[in-house]
């Protein structure tokens, strides 16, 4: 039997067993989680029918988009894949435990790296077709389109789902051969500036474009990226409108493109991960730099906060210590930061003030939205986990005599207070450079802060009700039920207190709504906001504390 | 069987591992023995082909680990002090994932498989979860699957933490029977009676370095000190200066 086809039994027997362990969970547990998907898919659905009808209703800028929506889409999931598998790769190929099992076995190091490559994009393109489904739903039912249009989509997605997993492979391992821990934030600094080149590169391409889509460029960034021909997500949205049209040929050749590419790619992943797997496994085992390590990190700042009872104190040194010394944690932290500066380096080309007033209310929006989402995703990411993240040491937290009460709302405080500092800055740096009005600032921000302290709480409270403490890899923690619970109940937060802020201020500009009532509608809005914020606070972390308690070590 | 030549590994400012040399033949039990720290675990793992030496060469079996890694790991076994086992899969479904990892087929694999368990006293547990079993279930379990592929070498990092007497006493009297049958096994440990009990030889290792080697006897003789194992492993382990490394095989060279 070759080791590969051992393998797969395996992963197929290990398939077979979840089903045993889900059914000895309760009944409920488990409908409610299918229903809890369902939901998600149709929630999906409704919000990019949505999103079609209402940019086919603003006219021609509108259709533009709707066009060209569809490369964007794929640009952007191909973007999640080649990062998701970028962290996936890295735990499945370094960190995981299988990995020290299989090496010692007869494999040799290409199968290996095969297998574990494979493992890794399936791992991570659930999210891929968890978006993409309703996507093209919505798509196909806004367009018209018949049947075909869904074969056609997977004969496409298939390949582009192993090509964006293969580019973000290739990027861990290189990462990790050639850029050793000492020297991460290099490396980190390095991904970021290489973005940024590519960006710049692909500006460079002198077209000549119509006047409309010129503008849309501006004002979409990233739309401009998405349509380049050299793009896979381009191909790939092109070939599926080529063929639904009956486009044979340049459908068949852009299918081709990007087999014959992600091909390409598999053999690289093969001769390179050949060549030099081994060598960057050597250098995540054992660290050869010659550096003596202080006894004591950040000693001035436990002294600084010798103010707080010294169980606080001790917890808090602990989280900071522990986060800067993973790199797996801060390194994608500092990307997340990357990708930020990215953002806000393409507000720049902004002509905001000649925009037309409706746009313009509309750009400030989709800015809260997007430093909101980012503040969801931080939370999903880094204060979720924390709790689970203890692992076998959790323990000694449960010996304490401090109780879980403060053990929790330490871990809220702390999260709390980096997420409000965080996340006004950068609000407050957005509407600066978009030079939004002073009272638009203000509800941003302050929506900044509501946000910011409602996912905190939220996220510490379910990171409490669903800790894993078996769980070593944060990769598996978030993407497990509680996770994607937490980051949905974000999500909806989120909406819930932009949305009817939102739409005063769009009626406002669009149908000139009276000042005295628009006023009052801003008061009652914040007040919903506030109230909102305040259960949000609460109830989760209610909950967490009271599930913590419970519970037996 | 085993080869190591001048083997020397370093993290960071630590040498694990220093200028270590060894031969170890067919059918022999040796006891890696030495206090926390000394250097056994990465030595093993060297040998293992998890970590690269930075230099020193080590052959199992005639193959070199570095250059032929997978004819040398076609005929070890290793069994780590902290078990990874597959949380997921029933212990049968286990056994035949590293039968086909190691593409063994033995005539009537269930029938083996069947009567190791009821040998490891697992039959009980074999449609229970790995996950669900208890440590020293999860160290017999993995027993059986090391045994499964019949490797020529095997290394066992403390083989017997964790475990209760009965599995410690049939733990022991296994590895004396597969030796007797010719499997070379090297084992670490820093238990001072098991390597009384079972080992042929036993090498005392201390910083890194081989301070002693031989049989049991042989150290009680050469280290002057007539009392246990312990006292000479104490009197050796304590002393701040180590062997010189020329002379590693002092004891042996002695002792004819
Ligand atoms: N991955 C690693 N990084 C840095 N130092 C290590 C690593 N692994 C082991 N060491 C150091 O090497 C020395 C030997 O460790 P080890 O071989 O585990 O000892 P033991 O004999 O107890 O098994 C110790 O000083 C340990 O701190
Ligand atoms: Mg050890």
């Amino acid at each position: 039997m070759h080791p590969l086809t051992a393998i797969w039994i395996k992963n197929w027997n290990t398939l077979c067993n979840l089903r045993r362990i889900l059914q000895r969970e309760s009944i409920f547990k488990t409908v409610f989680i299918l229903l809890f998907a369902a939901g998600m898919v149709g929630g999906f659905f409704m919000m990019f029918l949505n999103g079609f009808q209402f940019l086919a209703n603003l006219g021609g800028g509108g259709f533009m988009i709707t066009r060209r929506l569809f490369s964007l889409f794929f640009l952007g999931l191909g973007a999640m894949l080649v990062m998701s598998n970028i962290i996936t790769s890295y735990s499945t190929l370094f960190r995981s435990r299988e990995t020290l099992f299989l090496l010692t076995a007869p494999l040799d190091t290409r199968t290996f790296v095969t297998y574990k490559f494979i493992e890794s994009t399936l791992l991570s393109s659930w999210a891929f077709f968890f978006l993409m489904i309703p996507f093209t739903a919505a798509y196909a039912w806004h367009e018209k389109l018949g049947l075909i249009f869904a074969l056609w989509t997977v004969v496409f997605s298939l390949p582009f789902v192993f090509l964006s997993g293969a580019l973000g492979s290739l990027i861990s391992l290189a990462a990790v051969r050639w850029f050793p821990r000492s020297r991460l934030v290099w490396g980190a600094a390095a991904v970021i500036l290489l973005i940024f080149a590519i960006r710049a590169i692909l500006q460079i391409r002198p077209v000549i474009q119509e006047e409309a889509t010129f503008i849309l460029n501006r004002f979409l960034p990233g739309l401009q990226l998405a349509t380049h021909p050299l793009m896979p997500n381009n191909w790939t949205a092109e070939g599926i409108m080529a063929l639904t049209n009956g486009q044979w040929l340049r459908g068949g050749m852009l299918w081709l493109v990007l087999v014959t590419n992600t091909a390409l790619l598999f053999l690289l992943i093969q001769e390179f991960g050949r060549r030099i797997f081994y060598t960057a496994y050597q250098q995540v085992t054992g660290s050869p730099k010659i550096r003596r390590r202080r006894d004591e990190l950040l000693g001035w700042l436990d002294r600084l906060l010798a103010f707080l009872p010294h169980d606080i104190r001790g917890m808090i040194m602990k989280d900071i210590r522990s986060f800067l010394r993973d790199p797996l944690q801060w390194s994608q932290a500092l990307i997340f930061f990357g990708l930020l500066g990215l953002y806000f380096s393409s507000f720049r080309s902004f002509h905001y003030n000649e925009m037309p007033p409706i746009w313009r209310n509309l750009v400030v929006f989709l800015n809260i939205f997007s430093v909101s989402s980012v503040i969801c995703s931080l939370a999903a990411r880094f204060v979720f986990p924390q709790l689970s993240l203890e692992g076998h040491s959790f323990w000694i937290l449960g010996l304490a005599p401090t109780g879980m009460r403060r053990i929790l709302l330490t871990k809220f405080f702390l999260a709390a207070l980096a997420m409000v500092t965080i996340s006004a800055g950068l609000m407050g740096l957005a509407t600066w450079m978009l030079q939004a009005g002073s009272a638009l600032s203000l509800i941003s921000i302050g929506l900044a802060v509501a946000i910011s302290l409602s996912v905190s709480a939220l996220s510490t409270g379910l990171g409490a009700l669903f800790i894993d403490l078996k769980q070593p890899n944060p990769a598996a923690i978030i993407s497990g039920f509680g996770g994607t619970l937490n980051l949905v109940l974000s999500l909806g937060m989120m909406l819930g207190s932009i949305l009817p802020f939102g739409l005063i201020w769009h009626w406002r500009v669009s149908e000139g709504l009276a000042d005295s009532l628009f006023i009052k509608a801003n008061l009652i809005v914040g007040l919903w906001v506030i109230l909102l914020s305040a259960l949000m606070v609460s109830l989760p972390l209610w909950l967490g504390i009271r599930s913590l308690k419970n519970r037996e070590y | 069987m085993i080869s190591i030549q001048h083997l020397n590994k370093r993290f960071g400012t630590v040498q694990a591992v220093n200028d270590l040399s060894l031969e170890i033949p067919a059918g022999e039990l040796f006891c890696f023995l030495g206090p926390n720290g000394a250097g056994k675990t990465t030595t093993i793992k060297m040998m293992t082909g998890l970590l690269r030496p930075d230099s020193g060469t080590i052959r199992i079996g005639g193959f070199d680990v570095q250059k032929q890694p997978v004819e040398a790991k076609r005929i070890m076994g290793y069994i780590p002090d902290m078990p990874f086992l597959y949380e997921k899969l029933t212990p049968v479904e286990f056994l035949k994932f590293v039968a086909g990892l190691y593409n063994v087929a033995p005539p009537d694999l269930s029938g083996h498989i069947e009567s190791s368990l009821r040998q490891f006293g697992l039959q009980e547990a074999r449609n229970a979860l790995i996950g669900e079993l208890s440590h020293g279930m999860r160290q017999r379990l993995l027993y059986i699957a090391t045994f499964i592929h019949t490797p020529k070498v095997i290394f066992i990092d403390e083989p017997l933490i964790g475990l209760d007497p009965h599995s410690i006493r049939m733990i022991k009297n296994l590895l004396r029977a597969k030796v007797r049958d010719g499997m070379t096994i090297l084992l670490t440990t820093h238990i001072l009676a098991l390597a009384e009990d079972i080992a042929d030889r036993i090498g005392i290792i201390s910083d890194g370095r081989l301070i002693a080697l031989g049989k049991l006897g042989d150290l009680r003789t050469q280290s002057g000190d007539k009392g246990s194992l312990e006292d000479i492993f104490l009197n050796l382990t304590a002393s701040p200066e180590p062997l010189n490394p020329s002379t590693p095989m002092a004891f042996e060279a002695l002792a004819k």
